[in-house]
């Protein structure tokens, strides 16, 4: 049901139902009240060409004419649903002739005519006139024909709006299920981005139209896609193989250079050496790791339900020695179960290098305080040197080194480079807080979701 | 052990080749993935060593027909992609250890070993005596000649892994996935810290250390005994 509402084409056919409705309706209240009003002028002419008949009468033949005149009429069987009625009375209402009870509320003085009163369910129009000083006359037409025409006129207008309203509905539903799954392939297509050739060999629709279009950009799009990422991954597996496997012999030849048994000092250059090698070996994993999860940013394949609270206190917990022997104090405030979706390695990761980051700058004496809270937001703040103003930019590019750094810090430069990736390559971001003024400096770096 | 080693580059064969002869185990080699899978359902051998990107099939689809196969053997990838992602999918397709090159001549040795030894069944007992100490796993206690060790949880994971590979060399890397699942080291000495914290609690009030520091390579415990 929800997936139903949240589709646009659901939208679509719910307003072209309603739409009909509002249409069906306006229609019907304009005939209805068309054929109303022109039953109503009928009975009008009719009452008129009768009542000028009975004033000639009245004219010619005199009120005892008239009287026999209307009783005439009055007896004649009347056609169904329409007959005429009659009144002559003196100027007290009297009743001197015709089948009305009793004098309507109309003044004949100004011939004033309108809709009465006929028996007890029927109503008719009617119009007064004053015959002579001491004779009025009204003439009535029944409108009893009116009500069965009209609620006729209803439900046909109900029938045939039901019927109408079905067939929008049913059409409807149809062009949108049509046009549903079109798009639906499309978004499936996304949503599964490795396996884009099936947008490919969808049949094109005749049409040709603008879903056939964003179908074929779509499939064009997912396959340079999927081919940018296996170039990529190519790339970086020849790179990595073809640096490493000459390292690996170099690294060889130093460890059986070493099995000579050189003396201490030769001994320790070639240590140096291998050292070397391990360090070019971490760049470029490092640099690889970096264009790995820049190439996966806002790609949620692959992720699932990481502990965040256990891996965060882990990881607090296995640094929190080596904080105590460089005489920092190390807090952790972690909130519990806090989950995320995500890579468990890379996140792992992420937050040891946060750590790291934190343990290299600040110096003894100093606090690191690490904090998780739902969100997730993940805050790692110390009290150390903090970062200077002309770093913050950069802080976060590779191989930037920033310069309140004490002259023992060595490293790669990549760790934070590194780590704002892997918060990118999960809908989070890496960010250095503002220090508080007055405070008492320090860094803040804090992890949440990207705004 | 009878090691079979995958690996098209003779000279990553020859080193390795070094390496394991001087530990007296027996490497035969073969340069291409048709005549590993063919040889690997053959003869017995006691671990596969497998290169990844080899001429003809890589090393993870070896992995995954061998398995596939019903085909046991330990098989432990050595491959120039050594990135946690590569890792990772080495492990997931069946291997059971993995390791990246360049590597420490000593790591190499000792991981051929734990997985020997873990094929082999010598471990997943209820107490694991060692010289002087004892592993109660289930109850998650240690003792050194019957006196209580009082060690963190983590700490008694630590314990507990070597006593797993008790007599052998047990590297920091070994250490970090084992212990802390980390397929990576960190920059700040964890390891070493947290093994010196479990050395002090192994060895306080003892004559005889505990834990022998092997430069360049690893740890290993001894048997403590007087």
């Amino acid at each position: 049901m929800n997936e139903a509402r949240r589709s646009i084409f659901s939208r679509l056919v719910a307003g072209a139902i309603l739409l009909s409705l509002v249409l069906l309706a306006g229609l019907w209240w304009l005939t209805h009240q068309t054929v109303s009003t022109s039953l109503q002028e009928a009975a009008q002419t009719e009452v008129d060409v009768d009542l000028a008949g009975l004033a000639d009468i009245y004219a010619t033949g005199g009120q005892a004419e008239l009287e026999a005149r209307i009783a005439d009429r009055v007896a004649l069987t009347p056609v169904e649903g329409s007959a005429s009625h009659y009144l002559l009375a003196d100027s007290r209402g009297t009743v001197i002739a015709g089948d009305l009870p009793r004098w309507p509320a109309l003044d004949p003085m100004v011939s004033e005519s309108g809709v009465i009163a006929i028996g007890k369910n029927s109503q008719g129009f009617a119009r007064a006139v004053q015959l002579g000083p001491d004779l009025k006359l009204v003439v009535a037409r029944s409108m009893a024909i009116r009500a069965p025409v009209l609620s006729s006129l209803t439900m046909a207008f109900a029938l045939g709006g039901a019927v109408f309203v079905a067939l929008v509905a049913l059409l409807g539903r149809l062009a949108a299920l049509g046009l549903q799954r079109r798009i639906e392939r499309i978004n499936l297509a996304f949503r599964e981005p490795q396996d884009g050739s099936g947008l490919v060999a969808t049949r094109r629709s005749s049409a040709g139209d603008e879903i056939d279009e964003l179908t074929a950009h779509s499939a064009a799009a997912l396959a340079r896609m999927n081919d940018l990422l296996a170039a990529y991954k190519d790339t970086s597996e020849q790179l990595a193989h073809e640096i490493r496997t000459p390292l690996s012999h170099l690294d060889n030849r130093l460890v059986k250079a070493l099995a000579e048994k050189p003396d201490a000092q030769i001994a320790e250059r070639l240590a140096e050496a291998r050292a070397e090698i391990r360090r070019i070996v971490q760049t470029l994993e490092s640099l690889l790791d970096i264009a790995a999860s820049k190439a996966h940013r806002g790609d949620r394949s692959g992720l699932a339900p990481v502990d965040l609270s256990a891996l965060v206190t882990g990881i607090c917990d296995l640094y929190s020695g080596s904080a105590e022997e460089s005489g920092l104090e190390l807090r952790w405030n972690v909130a519990p179960d806090v989950t995320i979706d995500g890579d468990e390695r890379q996140l792992r990761r992420l937050v040891t290098n946060m750590l790291d980051n934190a343990l290299k700058y600040v110096p003894s004496g100093g606090s690191i305080t690490v904090t998780l809270e739902p969100g997730p937001v993940f805050v790692v703040a110390d009290d150390g040197p903090g970062i200077d103003p002309r770093d913050r930019e950069r802080i976060f590019e590779r191989f930037y080194r920033g310069r309140n750094k004490g002259e023992e810090v060595s490293g790669s430069g990549l760790g934070l480079a590194l780590a704002h990736a892997i918060a990118e390559r999960h809908g989070l971001a890496l960010t250095l807080e503002e220090p508080a003024a007055g405070g008492l400096g320090g860094a803040v770096f804090r992890i949440a979701a990207a705004a | 052990m009878r090691i079979l080693y995958v690996e098209d580059d003779p000279r990553s064969a020859a080193a390795v080749g070094d390496i394991l002869a001087q530990s007296g185990d027996v490497l035969v080699w073969e340069d291409n993935g048709s005549a590993a899978l063919l040889r690997a359902g053959l003869e017995n051998f006691d671990v596969i060593i497998l290169d990844r990107m080899l001429g003809d099939i890589d090393g993870l689809t070896i992995t995954r027909r061998l398995r596939e196969g019903g085909i046991g053997t330990p098989i432990l990838i050595l491959s120039a992609l050594g990135r946690s992602s590569d890792r990772a999918d080495g492990l997931d397709t069946g291997a059971d250890d993995y390791l990246a090159k360049p590597f420490e001549p000593a790591e190499l040795v000792a991981r051929l070993k734990a997985l020997h030894r873990r094929a082999t069944g010598r471990e997943h007992s209820a107490v694991i005596l060692y010289g002087a100490f004892e592993c109660h796993v289930k109850a998650r206690t240690a003792f050194r000649d019957n006196r209580h060790l009082a060690l963190s949880p983590k700490e008694f994971e630590l314990f507990r892994y070597f006593m797993e590979n008790a007599g052998e060399v047990v590297t920091r890397e070994m250490l970090l996935r084992q212990v802390w699942k980390m397929d990576f080291d960190p920059q700040t000495n964890v390891v070493d810290v947290n093994i010196g914290r479990l050395r002090r609690k192994l060895e306080d009030g003892f004559a005889r250390p505990a834990l022998e520091t092997i430069l360049g390579s690893g740890y290993r415990l001894l048997d403590g005994m007087p």
